[in-house]
C-alpha cells in the first residue's frame, strides 16, 4: 500500500522512523532474554510499552498494517504481564514473526514511503490472534481456579474425551481442532502422530466439536474478566492511564533527545577529510618549522612563530581525536543482532547453543562496523553449524550439553580486537590439507611441510571449502575468502586458532579507523610508496651477503631468522633498476616478509583516498594520498600485493 | 513596430534551437568531439602517477584539486597508432559512471555548438575505434572555410564496466 504524506507529515514520520528502529533493535535482544526468563515483569512491561508506543505512533501516521501487527503484540503482552497468558517456544516464533514483519513494514516505509498490503498480514495476524484466543481460554481456567499456580492452569477436559487429543490440544494451545489437524498434515511423516489419532481428530471435527467443547468452562464470557479482576485491566478499557504512562515516556525521551542532535552521516565524512588535509597541512607546517630552526638564527619572531605552530599542532591533534570520536559507534549496534541469529540457526539445526556477548560497549569507526556485520554473521554461522556439535554428540564427547559460542571485542592500543570463540568440535587440520591438495591450492608435498597455523589460512583461501556438503546454513556461495578479503579492505588481520575437540577462534584485529593512517615511505624505481606502518615489523639495511636463493625464491637471514625476500619492484611486476638498499620486513597473515627497497624517506601520517571505481581492486594498491607538495603517493596493500604468490609459499619457509 | 517584434521571435527561436555544444580534441590528426556536460575540466602538465599491475590503457592517477583521478590513453585503449605525451600532457577530465575519469590528448582545439540533424551515422571503423561508442561523425567548417570531419564520442558508453 503505498502512503502520501505532506511535508508536515513527513518530519512527524521521520521522528517516528528513528523512534520505531530503536523500540524494535532493542526487542530481539528483550525477546531473546524474555524466552530465558518468561517471568521477568520488567522486560514484559517494557516490551508491552514499546508496542504501545509504536502503535500510537504509528495510528497517528495512518500506518494501518503496523497499527494492526503492534496491536496484536502488545495485547499478547498485556496478558502475559497480567499472568493471563503463559509463554511457550511456539508463541515466541510468533512472535518473533510478527517483530520481523514490523521491521519489514519499517524498512518498507523508508524506501519506498509503502507499507504491506492487509492481504500480506493476514496470516500473521490470524498467528497472533491464536494465541490471544488460546489465552482466553485459559484466562477462563485461571479465574475459576482462583489461582495463578502453574500446574492449576492447565486444562481441565470433560470427561470422556481421548488422552491422545487432550494431549494434542495441550501441544498446540489456542489453535482449534480444524487448525490442528492442519498442523499435523504438515509435519513431516516420522514426526507425526498415528493415523488412528488423525482418524479420531476427524470424527471430533465432523461431530461438530471445537477444542471448547471438550474443557470444562464456569465461565463462559471471557470479556466480563477485567471486572472480575478489577486490579488488572486490560488495555482497552485503560486507555486514559495508559495514555499518560505513555506520555510520560515520551517526555522522558524528549529530554534525553535534547543531549543528543542527529547529524547527517555525509557531513561527519566532509569535517572528517577537512581535518585529514588539516592534519596534512600540520605534518608539513611542522617539518617546516623545524628546518627554519636549523637554518636561521633563532631570533624572537621565529621562536614565538615555533610556539605558536607547536600550540596549534596540539589542537590540530585535538581536533583529529574529537572528530574521530564522532564517527565512533559501540560494537552493539551489530552484537545486538547475534542473539537472534544464534537462536534461530540453533533451533533449526537442532543444536543448544549458548551466545556469550563480551565488551559490547567497545567502539569501533562505523564504517568499519557496517562492513564487519556479514563477515561476522557469516563466522557465526559457521561455529554453529560446523563448530558445535548436536546435543548427544556434546554428551558423548564429555561436554556439557549445551554449546556456547563467544563474541567479544576490546580495544587494544590503536587496533580493535573481535573474536569469535566457540566450543565446538574444532577444525581437522588433515581434513583441511587433504581438501586443500584435492582442490590442487597446494602439493601434496607442501601440505606434509606446512605449520597447522599455516593449514588453517588455507581455509581463507579463495575456492575452499571444508563443509562436506553445502548446507543452506553457511554455504551461501560466500566462502571464508570473502571473510577474509572484507577484513583484509578494511586493512585488518584475521587468524584462526584452533584444538581438534576443543573448539575454534577467529581473531580479527582491526583499525580504530578508516581515514588516517601512519605509513612508511619507501622509494622504488624512483617513485615513492607508502607501507601501513601496522604491517612492518622491522627495517634493516640491505647485506647482499645474507641473501640466499632458494629454489625459486630468494631468501634474506636476519639473525637466525630466514626470511622469504622479494623487491617491491618484483611484487609490481615493475623491473629492477637500482641497487637496493634497505629491507622492510612486513607481516602478512602468519609469515614475515622481507621486502627490498632502494630508498626510504621516513614515517609519516597521510589520509587515505580512493582511487575511484575504475581502479577498485588494484592487487598490491589499498588507495592514494596526496602530499604536501601535491603529488600522488600509492599505498601499498601488503596483504593482497603477496596475493598471487601465496599458494606457492605455503610451506616454503 | 510589428516587423521589429517579428524579427525578435525569430531571434528567440534560433537560441533555443536544439543546438548540442562540444568540446573538441584531436587524437593523432582525427578531430573527435564530446558532449560538453560531460566534461568536467581541461588541464594540462599534470603530474601522472603510473600504478602498478593495471591495464596498459590506464596510464596512472593524478591529484585534481584533492581527489585523486585515474587517467586513461585512448589511444592504447583503441589501440591507435602514436604515443601519448606523458612529459606534457593534455588530459580532459570527463564525468563517467565510474566516476570522474582523465582522457589524454594531443591538442584541444575548443568548444564548437552543433546541429544534431546533421549528424551523420559513423562510417565503418573510419579512425580505427569500434563503431559502437561512436554517436555518428558531421561535417564541420572553420572560418577560412576548410571542411573537417568531426566524430562524436559517446564517452559515457566507453567508461561502464561492461566495456573496459
Amino acid at each position: 500500500m503505498r502512503l502520501n504524506f505532506s511535508d508536515d507529515m513527513k518530519e512527524i514520520l521521520e521522528e517516528f522512523l528513528i523512534e520505531a528502529d530503536e523500540i524494535l533493535s532493542g526487542l530481539d535482544q528483550d525477546l531473546i532474554e524474555l524466552e530465558e526468563n518468561p517471568e521477568d515483569k520488567d522486560l514484559l512491561n517494557k516490551i508491552f510499552r514499546g508496542m504501545h508506543t509504536l502503535k500510537g505512533g504509528a495510528g497517528f501516521l495512518g500506518l494501518t498494517s503496523v497499527v494492526e501487527i503492534a496491536h496484536k503484540i502488545e495485547d499478547i503482552f498485556n496478558k502475559l504481564r497480567n499472568d493471563e497468558l503463559k509463554l511457550t517456544s511456539e508463541m515466541m516464533d510468533i512472535i518473533f514473526e510478527g517483530v520481523d514483519k514490523l521491521k519489514e513494514s519499517i524498512q518498507m516505509i523508508k524506501e519506498s514511503e509503502e507499507i504491506p498490503d492487509e492481504e500480506d498480514i493476514k496470516g500473521l495476524l490470524e498467528k497472533l490472534e491464536s494465541i490471544l484466543s488460546g489465552g482466553e481460554i485459559l484466562e477462563a481456567e485461571v479465574v475459576n481456579n482462583g489461582n495463578l499456580n502453574e500446574e492449576e492452569s492447565d486444562l481441565q477436559f470433560l470427561e470422556g474425551v481421548d488422552e491422545d487429543i487432550k494431549n494434542l490440544i495441550r501441544q498446540y494451545p489456542g489453535k482449534d481442532l480444524g487448525e490442528i489437524l492442519e498442523e499435523l498434515i504438515l509435519l513431516p511423516p516420522d514426526e507425526r502422530p498415528s493415523i488412528e489419532v488423525i482418524e479420531k481428530l476427524e470424527k471430533i471435527i465432523s461431530e461438530g466439536k471445537d477444542v471448547k467443547d471438550l474443557i470444562k468452562q464456569k465461565k463462559e464470557e471471557p470479556e466480563q474478566q477485567p471486572e472480575v479482576e478489577g486490579s488488572k485491566p486490560v488495555v482497552k478499557e485503560d486507555k486514559p492511564r495508559a495514555n499518560k504512562k505513555n506520555e510520560l515516556i515520551k517526555r522522558k525521551k524528549t529530554e534525553k533527545k535534547e543531549e543528543v542532535i542527529r547529524v547527517d552521516v555525509e557531513r561527519v565524512e566532509v569535517l572528517m577529510n577537512l581535518v585529514g588535509e588539516l592534519v596534512l597541512d600540520r605534518n608539513r607546517i611542522v617539518k617546516l618549522a623545524s628546518g627554519l630552526e636549523t637554518s636561521c638564527e633563532s631570533t624572537e619572531t621565529i621562536e614565538e612563530l615555533l610556539d605558536s605552530i607547536t600550540g596549534m599542532s596540539r589542537t590540530v591533534s585535538d581536533l583529529q581525536d574529537a572528530v574521530m570520536k564522532l564517527r565512533m559507534q559501540p560494537v552493539k549496534k551489530v552484537f545486538s543482532k547475534f542473539p537472534r541469529i544464534v537462536r534461530d540457526l540453533a533451533k533449526k539445526l537442532n543444536k543448544k547453543v549458548n551466545l556469550v556477548l563480551e565488551g559490547e560497549d567497545t567502539e569501533i569507526d562505523r564504517s568499519i562496523l557496517d562492513k564487519l556485520e556479514d563477515p561476522l554473521i557469516h563466522l557465526v554461522r559457521n561455529a554453529i553449524d560446523h563448530g558445535i556439535e548436536s546435543p548427544e554428540e556434546r554428551i558423548k564427547a564429555g561436554k556439557p550439553e549445551i554449546g556456547t559460542v563467544k563474541l567479544s571485542a576490546y580495544q587494544e592500543g590503536d587496533r580493535i580486537i573481535i573474536a569469535i570463540e566457540d566450543d565446538g568440535k574444532g577444525i581437522d587440520v588433515e581434513k583441511v590439507k587433504k581438501k586443500a591438495v584435492e582442490k590442487g591450492l597446494i602439493t601434496p608435498e607442501q601440505a606434509e611441510n606446512i605449520s597447522d597455523k599455516e593449514a588453517f589460512e588455507l581455509l581463507f583461501m579463495p575456492g575452499f571449502s571444508t563443509a562436506e556438503q553445502v548446507s543452506d546454513v553457511s554455504g551461501r556461495g560466500v566462502g571464508m575468502d570473502v571473510v577474509a578479503s572484507t577484513i583484509h579492505s578494511l586493512r585488518g588481520t584475521i587468524e584462526v586458532e584452533s584444538e581438534l575437540g576443543e573448539g575454534t577462534k577467529f581473531i580479527m584485529k582491526l583499525p580504530l579507523t578508516v581515514a588516517i593512517i601512519r605509513t612508511l615511505m619507501v622509494g622504488a624505481n624512483s617513485r615513492i610508496f607508502a607501507i601501513p606502518l601496522y604491517s612492518v615489523v622491522e627495517i634493516v639495511r640491505y647485506e647482499p651477503d645474507k641473501v640466499k636463493n632458494i629454489g625459486q625464491f630468494k631468501s634474506f637471514m636476519l639473525r637466525d631468522e630466514v626470511y622469504l625476500l622479494f623487491s617491491l619492484n618484483e611484487l609490481f611486476d615493475m623491473t629492477d633498476k637500482k641497487e637496493k638498499q634497505f629491507i622492510v620486513i612486513v607481516r602478512v597473515g602468519e609469515k614475515n616478509i622481507a621486502i627490498s627497497v632502494e630508498e626510504l624517506f621516513g614515517e609519516e601520517e597521510i589520509v587515505i583516498k580512493p582511487l575511484g571505481k575504475l581502479l577498485e581492486n588494484v592487487q598490491g594498491i589499498a588507495g592514494a594520498t596526496i602530499t604536501g607538495d601535491g603529488k600522488v603517493v600509492l599505498i601499498v596493500d601488503t596483504n593482497s600485493l603477496i596475493n598471487d604468490k601465496k599458494s606457492q609459499l605455503v610451506g616454503v619457509l | 513596430m510589428s516587423e521589429i517584434e517579428v524579427l525578435g521571435l525569430r531571434e528567440i527561436k534560433k537560441e533555443v534551437s536544439t543546438e548540442e555544444r562540444l568540446i573538441t580534441f584531436y587524437l593523432n590528426d582525427e578531430l573527435i568531439g564530446v558532449n560538453i556536460k560531460d566534461v568536467i575540466k581541461i588541464t594540462k602538465d599534470m603530474d601522472i602517477t603510473p600504478v602498478p599491475k593495471t591495464k596498459d590503457y590506464i596510464l596512472g592517477v593524478m591529484n585534481l584539486r584533492g581527489n585523486i583521478i585515474p587517467v586513461v590513453s585512448l589511444k592504447k585503449k583503441f589501440n591507435l597508432k602514436g604515443k601519448d605525451n606523458l612529459e606534457h600532457p593534455m588530459i580532459v577530465v570527463v564525468e563517467t559512471d565510474l566516476g570522474h575519469i582523465g582522457i589524454t590528448v594531443d591538442r584541444v582545439e575548443g568548444a564548437i555548438n552543433i546541429n544534431p540533424e546533421e549528424i551523420q551515422p559513423p562510417p565503418m571503423n573510419s579512425i580505427g575505434i569500434d563503431p559502437e561508442f561512436i554517436d555518428g561523425v558531421i561535417m564541420i567548417e572553420d572560418s577560412s572555410g576548410k571542411k573537417e570531419l568531426l566524430t562524436l564520442l559517446n564517452i559515457k558508453k566507453i567508461f561502464r564496466s561492461e566495456n573496459l
